[in-house]
């Protein structure tokens, strides 16, 4: 600020600038850099059972990529992965990033504004006047604390989003992990049913040549063959694109992309969680469901600060130091002020309301998603776990029985070596179908635990794929 | 000897006459009942005219109640458990206790009753095969007679006028009652001497069946009308069919009753027979012709006499191949001459208990001891004295031996063979044999020349599907 020498104008002024300064400083918040990312930790650290840590220097980044490589030194857990994503997304940095330009808004915010200068230099004849102006932005000053406010309210929903970025991320990691292991593990079995029908069709081809089988019959084996290894080749692209999935959550390249995941998918649970009360849960819990909350109340504060300033829309103090050669200096304030003869701000009240009203329904909105979306969540979780244990208890013993029984039949020369083998690719095929209904689980589970805190992306139930064509056998 | 089952309930007997009042039944001849499928010793008369008693394999012969000069018998049929080989029992239909039912022997002129309790959840009745009677007692259900309804009992009653062998079996629901092993024997022996039925000193008879029965399961299926897979000599396989034991230079009739639905050409070793009767009765000795194979066709019975002059253990058997085996698949692909290595280990990763079979042929499947389905009979089987015989189905062995004593059908065990007498390896250097080279030309060529040659595998007639047997 300006400082004027003690002129006796300027004596009368000292006052009301001491008491304004002392009261702008009063409203200004002070944030102290990196304390918002704290609050980010509070959100996410009981869900992801991690800190997130942002990697603003290349100490952090060193440290950031040592910690990566020590969890990629044995095969990866589905934690793991969650914590790899958390440290290693580089997406997830980049948004990070926003909290300390929040930050920074926020202080900036609660500066006072800058005052202006105008010089001017008039000459009228052979009077010559030179303006000497200094502004300040009253308005901007009296609303000084409700701006900050405001902008602290605003890094307050910054700090939700990301929260929320982080959560997705890491329930996005744990899906995307067991499409992944999911994936290598039927791969591994669909090179079995590929192996029984390689061997099928080898031994028809010997038939064939010893002149035990004719053409027909041959080209029907190598037809099974053919199938098997198109079979292979779908599971071979799925495998590659699940884990790719996987590496660009976790943010891996070049040699980190040779990492191992365990072989088999986690187990079924006991039992699955009953939650008669998931509906209350969700709603105290979500944080799109507070967001939406605190957004309204911010609007609400927003219409009261339009109505204060209903009347002002711009509110210009300036200290006007006018000299001219041939008079005395002229001091004096000016006051700007806007006389809304034609725009009471009824129209911006209006829109405030509207904008208000807007919000209302929007939190209700969400509420009622959030609702519906942790209802379909349960419901699926359920399902999937009751699928998933009929195959474990029921499909996959059966078919294994049945195996053993047609094992007996070809004992006693009942049943020939072909129809074995056809067998053992439908039984394999079901084992397939078990390990795919046990990933189904778990993808319900990780939609579950998002939907009870965030908005969760869930995935319409797939439909059951045919089962495997029986061959034709003899008697 | 057979068990009597008294009212108190002594231990083996199956399916009793609990279930059919007392009062009514106390007219009745008490049912006798069989627990056991041996071979039971012949059933000499008690009473009544004499004659020579048959043996029946695997069976017995029924007793009879005299009633004022009537012999009166009691048939019970019922749903029975039959064992058929060790280790695999049949859930059957069949007569007081056993399937087949038991023999009936009377002699020519003997007034008989014979009443037939019906214990099955359907209508029954039983035509006598073969027998001169009056039309009403010919037992065909709603031509000749009412059915006889579950839980009733009927009285057949009528003079047996002719000497023969003859047959008995339901006339009611027939396919299935039959495909379910109801039938049995019935012998007319000839009042005195008879010009054309001889005196012998060993009388066997026995009938032919088949079932079709899934390998696991116990219960025969009823709609099969041709594709059976069990073929069997008085509801027995081998190795389960008892040995014909005769003694060195007896003289032997064999009779045998098919009941199956096909012919059946029956083979001896080591001797030839004469054809000396069927259902029809004792064939003129002018008819009579040697042989060793005779074709019993459907529902025919032949009667074979020989002389047993030939030491040894003589096999006897039907001589269609597939009959001289239990159950088996029909589309198993032949797997003669063709080169495993490389697969055998690629399939036994996938099925560990894999093992190559049919490479070199049938015959290891006997040497092998492998696990089956439950209660199923193994294909080929029966352990001979030089190792596996490798037979099943209608399979047994005469056994001629020197001393065996009158009317002793026990089994005397292996032939002793005199020394030099057993095929045994050569051990020198074999000379090249003489192959033949061409089939020849022909009679005359073809029109249509075939653009390539065609080289045609054989494969066994009615191997594939629907064919007949």
């Amino acid at each position: 600020m300006h400082r004027a020498e003690a002129r006796p104008g300027m004596r009368r002024l000292r006052l009301p600038l001491a008491l304004l300064s002392a009261a702008v400083l009063a409203g200004c918040a002070s944030v102290e850099p990196g304390s918002a990312l704290g609050q980010v930790q509070a959100l996410t650290k009981t869900h992801t059972g991690q800190t997130v840590a942002i990697d603003r220097s290349p100490e952090d980044l060193a440290r950031t990529s040592r910690q990566v490589e020590e969890l990629l030194g044995q095969p990866l857990s589905m934690d793991g992965a969650v914590q790899i994503a958390l440290l290693n997304n580089r997406g997830l940095q980049a948004r990070l990033q926003q909290l300390g330009i929040s930050e920074a808004e926020v202080q900036q915010a609660s500066r006072l504004p800058n005052p202006g200068f105008s010089f001017g230099r008039m000459k009228k004849g052979d009077e010559i006047e030179l303006e000497r102006g200094l502004h300040l932005n009253l308005a901007r000053l009296l609303t000084l604390p409700l701006l900050s406010r405001l902008e602290e309210r605003r890094l307050q929903s910054v700090q939700r989003e990301l929260a929320m970025d982080v959560l997705s991320l890491a329930a996005d990691t744990r899906k995307a992990w067991v499409q992944a292991v999911a994936a290598e593990e039927s791969l591994r079995y669909m090179r079995q049913v590929q192996d029984a029908a390689e061997a099928s069709a080898e031994l028809a081809r010997r038939l064939q040549q010893a002149g035990n089988f004719n053409a027909l019959m041959r080209l029907r084996e190598q037809g099974f063959y053919a199938d098997a290894a198109l079979g292979l080749a779908r599971a071979e692209q799925a495998q590659r694109a699940a884990r790719e999935r996987l590496t660009r959550l976790l943010g891996l390249w070049g040699e980190q992309l040779n990492f191992r995941l365990p072989e088999r998918l986690p187990d079924l649970p006991q039992a699955p969680k009953d939650q008669p009360d998931i509906e209350r849960q969700a709603i105290a819990q979500r944080l799109d469901v507070q967001a939406a909350r605190l957004a309204a109340e911010q609007t609400a504060k927003n219409l009261q600060l339009t109505r204060v300033t209903r009347f002002i829309s711009v509110f210009e103090l300036g200290l006007v130091h006018n000299t001219s050669n041939e008079g005395p200096r002229q001091t004096g304030w000016e006051l700007g002020l806007e006389l809304p003869l034609f725009d009471w701000g009824s129209a911006r009240t209006a829109k405030a309301e509207g904008i208000y009203m807007q919000a209302l329904h929007q939190a209700a909105a969400v509420a009622i998603n959030a609702r519906s979306e942790v209802r379909e969540a349960y419901g699926n979780y359920r399902a999937s776990y009751d699928i998933a244990r009929h195959h474990r208890d029921e499909i996959v013993p059966l078919k294994k029985r049945i195996s053993e029984e047609q094992l007996l039949r070809y004992n006693g020369m009942l049943i020939g070596v072909f129809e074995l083998l056809a067998d053992a690719r439908s039984q394999i095929a079901s084992v397939n179908a078990s390990i795919e209904a046990l990933r189904d689980f778990w993808l319900a589970q990780a939609d579950l635990d998002m939907a009870l805190i965030g908005r969760a992306s869930l995935s319409a139930p797939t439909a059951a794929a045919a089962p495997a064509a029986e061959a034709a056998g003899g008697h | 000897m057979f068990k009597r089952r008294f009212f108190l309930g002594t231990a083996g007997a199956l399916g009793a006459a609990a279930s059919v009042s007392k009062v009514a039944m106390a007219a009745l001849p008490e049912p006798v009942l069989q627990a056991k499928p041996d071979t039971m010793p012949p059933l000499e008369p008690p009473n009544g005219r004499p004659y020579r008693p048959v043996l029946t394999l695997n069976g017995w012969t029924l007793p009879w109640r005299m009633n004022q000069g009537v012999k009166e018998f009691h048939l019970v049929a019922e749903p029975v458990v039959r064992e058929m080989a060790p280790g695999f029992k049949a859930h059957l239909w069949g007569y007081n206790g056993q399937s087949p039912g038991p023999t009936i022997e009377v002699v020519e002129g003997d007034r008989v009753r014979i009443f037939v309790t019906n214990k099955l959840g359907e209508l029954t009745s039983i035509h006598w095969h073969g027998q001169r009677l009056p039309n009403g007692m010919d037992g065909v259900t709603g031509l000749n007679q009412p059915g006889i309804p579950p839980g009733k009992t009927f009285v057949y009653e009528f003079v047996a006028r002719r000497p023969g062998t003859f047959m008995y079996h339901p006339h009611a629901d027939e396919m299935v009652q039959m495909a379910m092993g109801m039938m049995g024997f019935w012998v007319t022996h000839p009042k005195g001497k008879h010009p054309l039925i001889d005196e012998v000193d060993r009388d066997i008879c026995f009938l032919l069946n088949a079932y079709d029965i899934d390998p696991g399961s116990a219960t025969p299926k009823i709609m099969t009308m041709t594709d059976f897979n069990l073929w069997s000599w008085n509801s027995r396989i081998f190795p389960g069919i008892d040995p014909l034991v005769v003694g060195f230079k007896d003289k032997v009739r064999i009779r045998i009753g098919n009941l199956t639905m096909t012919n059946h050409p029956i083979h001896l070793h080591g001797h030839e027979f004469q054809v000396t009767g069927t259902d029809g009765g004792p064939t003129p000795k002018s008819t009579r012709r040697y042989d060793i194979t005779e074709d019993v066709p459907v529902g025919a019975m032949r009667q074979l006499e020989f002389l047993a002059d030939e030491e040894g253990d003589w096999a006897f058997h039907c001589h269609k191949s597939h009959h001289t085996m239990n159950a088996m698949g029909h589309d198993v692909p032949t797997l003669i001459g063709v080169d495993h290595t490389g697969v055998a280990s690629k399939i036994r990763k996938l099925i560990p208990d894999y093992m190559v079979m049919g490479e070199r042929g049938m015959k290891d499947m006997t040497e092998m001891d492998m696990p089956l389905p439950e209660n199923t009979a193994p294909m080929m089987a029966g352990q001979g004295p030089f190792g596996a015989v490798g037979m099943g189905g209608m399979f047994s062995v005469v056994k001629v031996r020197k001393g065996q004593k009158k009317g002793d059908y026990s089994d005397p065990g292996w032939y002793q063979h005199p020394p030099g007498t057993v095929a045994y390896e050569f051990k020198g250097s074999l000379p090249e044999p003489t192959r033949a080279k061409d089939p020849g030309v022909g009679s005359m060529p073809r029109v249509q020349q075939p653009k390539t040659d065609v080289e045609v595998t054989v494969r066994k007639p009615g191997a594939s599907g629907h064919s007949h047997h």
